[in-house]
């Protein structure tokens, strides 16, 4: 239940800014009468009227939870925030890196660091399929497809 | 007889035969690739078509859209990342399949709706092209704007057991639609001075944060990757007895495809959540929704497939696109000087009849081809976690960067991940998010015009039948749902009282 009353104050603290957002909206002379900032004005009440019937609910309803029924609630997503975040900037790392290198070396790092992050020991076999594999992808995208990826700022 | 006749002669006299099949081959990649919806897949190979005779080009983009609807599916089922928008609710009972054991299963049935589906929609299609198309036209903004939230009101029963969660994750999903220009003034709204979001976020780019990033991270977060490789899972096409099981389904499917992909702007995401909340409704198996459901695959994937074919009715008889990939497709016309409508019907008969008869080869040959890519994906699925992880990851990276070349698009994505990652720890439902997402600015732009229409006055809903009705039948669906979580939340209490 904490993690509902949790959830609950992020979702007031979103609506509080996404409304903050509504007062940059321009008006226009030709504009509705509902006008642009109209709905998210609507939608920014709304979710914080939900965010404290989520915040009352656990309030409510966590007498009544069974302390076998606070385990249950765990689930199988019992996560390790770090090692999921870690990934997360292993990714965020491509898309920093990939303008500079270009796509090729980019896509091929990512694959290996990817890799070693979920457990493969660093190998010639997993070098040569990160190669391998970024090569496959430029392949597809840019020779076959023509679709455009990050291109190096260096050549 | 005549146009029979023409269209036999055309199997023979054109390269349709070749052209269908690889469009449906084209597609079903395309479709499959995460972060490549129908209408890119479609747009990709849009430039190939400029040298191509008019019957060609229409009847490779024809097949390629039938090809991208099944091929969404596939992703869906096997990592739970929806190829396609319109596989999204496929990803519900398709991926726990997967985790029971039963891809080759779900993707049978995938696969099998989706022929069910495309060959309803392809006879709507060559049967009733302009009756059919009259219920498009008598649509109004109002009528757009009670159908949204007819749309909108079905996230009671895909809120995952919390109706307040799936509200607010609704909520969340409608302002994340209104970033970008305004549908009526065209002002900036939440664009923080960045060009790449005055055009808008698209909502694959949402779905492919919420469902891939945020699905890579739990795995990568929860223990690892799983270490057990699944067996090599065999293609089972349904025999009788699951036919039997998933035939209502697959017509609920289909007939709600046939009014999605007549209304413009229905499209096949929401015709799928549609279905399968109607097939869970009058289903005889309702308890198996969300836990491994065939129906639960048979419903949305007979349901696209279906919009496939008769989003094309409005396209073809008035010009209006009922969606993106429709929207394509016209290009291709256009391209060619052709202009839909009733002319199109008089001076370019063959180009009709070769998108009749290259999309009925597409759905057929759907069957034989489907089945020899499907292997494919299982053995990409039976690779090392890690390396599947790296592959995956890298495919939604570039896949994503092809949508508009931007790595603004790569940190929406990534965010949407870890949002989604929050998600599933705190227990928020995706799906409502998404709906909130593809339905905002239908709701937001046909209220505002229907106020413009009216002066403001709000009885101008209440004076358009059609809409109307969408908005009684949207309030009952939410009454009933409502009642059915109290009911459901009583019977849990109960129970945990006598355990």
């Amino acid at each position: 239940m904490i993690k509902d009353i949790l959830s609950g104050g992020v979702v007031i603290a979103v609506a509080g800014l996404y409304y903050l957002g509504t007062g940059q909206i321009l008006h226009s002379s030709l504009e509705d009468a509902v006008g642009a900032d109209g709905l998210p004005r609507i939608l920014a009440a709304v979710l914080a009227g939900l965010g404290v019937l989520l915040i009352l609910r656990s309030l409510l309803t966590s007498r009544r939870k069974t302390a076998g029924e606070a385990t249950a609630d765990n689930g199988d997503y019992r996560a390790s925030l770090p090692r999921a975040l870690g990934l997360l900037a292993v990714a965020g790392g491509y898309a920093l890196v990939a303008p500079v290198i270009g796509y090729l070396p980019a896509i091929a790092l990512l694959i290996a660091a990817v890799a070693i992050y979920e457990g493969m020991r660093p190998s010639w076999p997993l070098a040569v399929t990160a190669v391998g594999g970024a090569v496959g992808f430029w392949l597809f995208f840019v020779w076959l497809l023509g679709v455009e990826q990050p291109r190096s700022i260096f050549f | 007889m005549e146009q029979f006749a023409q269209a036999l002669t055309m199997l023979v006299s054109t390269p349709i035969v070749p052209v269908a099949i690889l469009g449906l081959i084209w597609g079903i990649i395309g479709g499959a690739l995460p972060g490549i919806s129908a209408s890119i897949t479609m747009a990709l190979i849009l430039p190939l078509t400029y040298t191509m005779e008019p019957v060609n080009a229409i009847v490779l983009l024809g097949s390629v859209y039938i090809g991208a609807e099944y091929g969404g599916s596939i992703p869906a089922i096997l990592i739970r990342t929806p190829g396609t928008n319109s596989a999204a609710a496929t990803v519900i009972d398709g991926y726990e399949m997967k985790r029971q054991g039963r891809a080759g299963e779900a993707l049978g049935i995938s696969l099998w709706s989706g022929v069910i589906g495309s060959l309803f929609g392809l006879a709507l299609l060559v049967l009733l092209t302009a009756p059919l198309a009259n219920v498009a036209l008598a649509f109004t903004p109002m009528s757009y704007f009670a159908l949204g939230i007819l749309g909108l009101s079905i996230i009671a029963s895909l809120s995952g057991g919390s109706l307040l969660k799936g509200m607010i994750a609704a909520t969340a999903g409608v302002m994340i639609a209104t970033v970008g220009s305004d549908p009526i003034s065209g002002l900036g709204r939440f664009t923080f001075g960045l060009p790449e979001l005055i055009a808008g976020i698209k909502p694959i780019l949402i779905m492919v944060g919420l469902f891939a990033v945020s699905e890579l991270m739990r795995q990568s977060g929860s223990k690892g990757l799983d270490s057990t490789i699944p067996e090599v899972v065999r293609i089972k096409l349904p025999n009788f007895k699951m036919m039997r099981k998933i035939g209502k389904a697959q017509g609920i499917g289909c007939v709600v495809g046939t009014f999605e992909g007549l209304m413009p702007g229905g499209g096949g995401s929401i015709a799928a959540f549609l279905s399968y909340n109607e097939a869970k409704r009058w289903s005889r198996y309702r308890h198996e929704f969300g836990r491994g459901s065939p129906e639960g695959i048979a419903a949305p994937e007979a349901s696209n497939n279906t919009v496939a074919s008769t989003s094309l009715i409005p396209l073809l008889s008035f010009g209006i696109p009922g969606s993106n990939s429709a929207a394509v497709l016209l290009g291709g016309l256009l391209i060619h000087g052709l202009q839909p409508g009733p002319r199109l019907f008089e001076k370019n008969v063959d180009v009709v009849l070769g998108l009749y008869m290259g999309s009925f080869i597409a759905t057929m040959a759907q069957l034989l081809v489907g089945v020899l890519i499907l292997p494919l994906c299982i053995w990409l699925v039976n690779r090392p976690r890690p390396y599947l992880a790296a592959f995956i990851l890298a495919l939604v990276l570039s896949g994503t960067y092809t949508i508009n070349g931007s790595t603004v698009d790569l940190a929406i994505v990534l965010f949407t991940g870890f949002v989604g990652y929050l998600m599933v720890l705190t227990k928020f439902p995706f799906l409502p998010a998404i709906l909130g997402v593809v339905m905002g600015p239908i709701v937001e732009s046909n209220y505002r015009r229907s106020l413009l229409l009216s002066g403001g006055d709000h009885g101008i809903f209440f004076e358009d039948a059609i809409a109307v009705g969408l908005l009684i039948a949207s309030a009952v669906f939410l009454v009933i749902s409502v009642v059915r979580e109290v009911r459901e939340a009583r019977a849990a209490e109960h129970e945990a009282k006598t355990a």
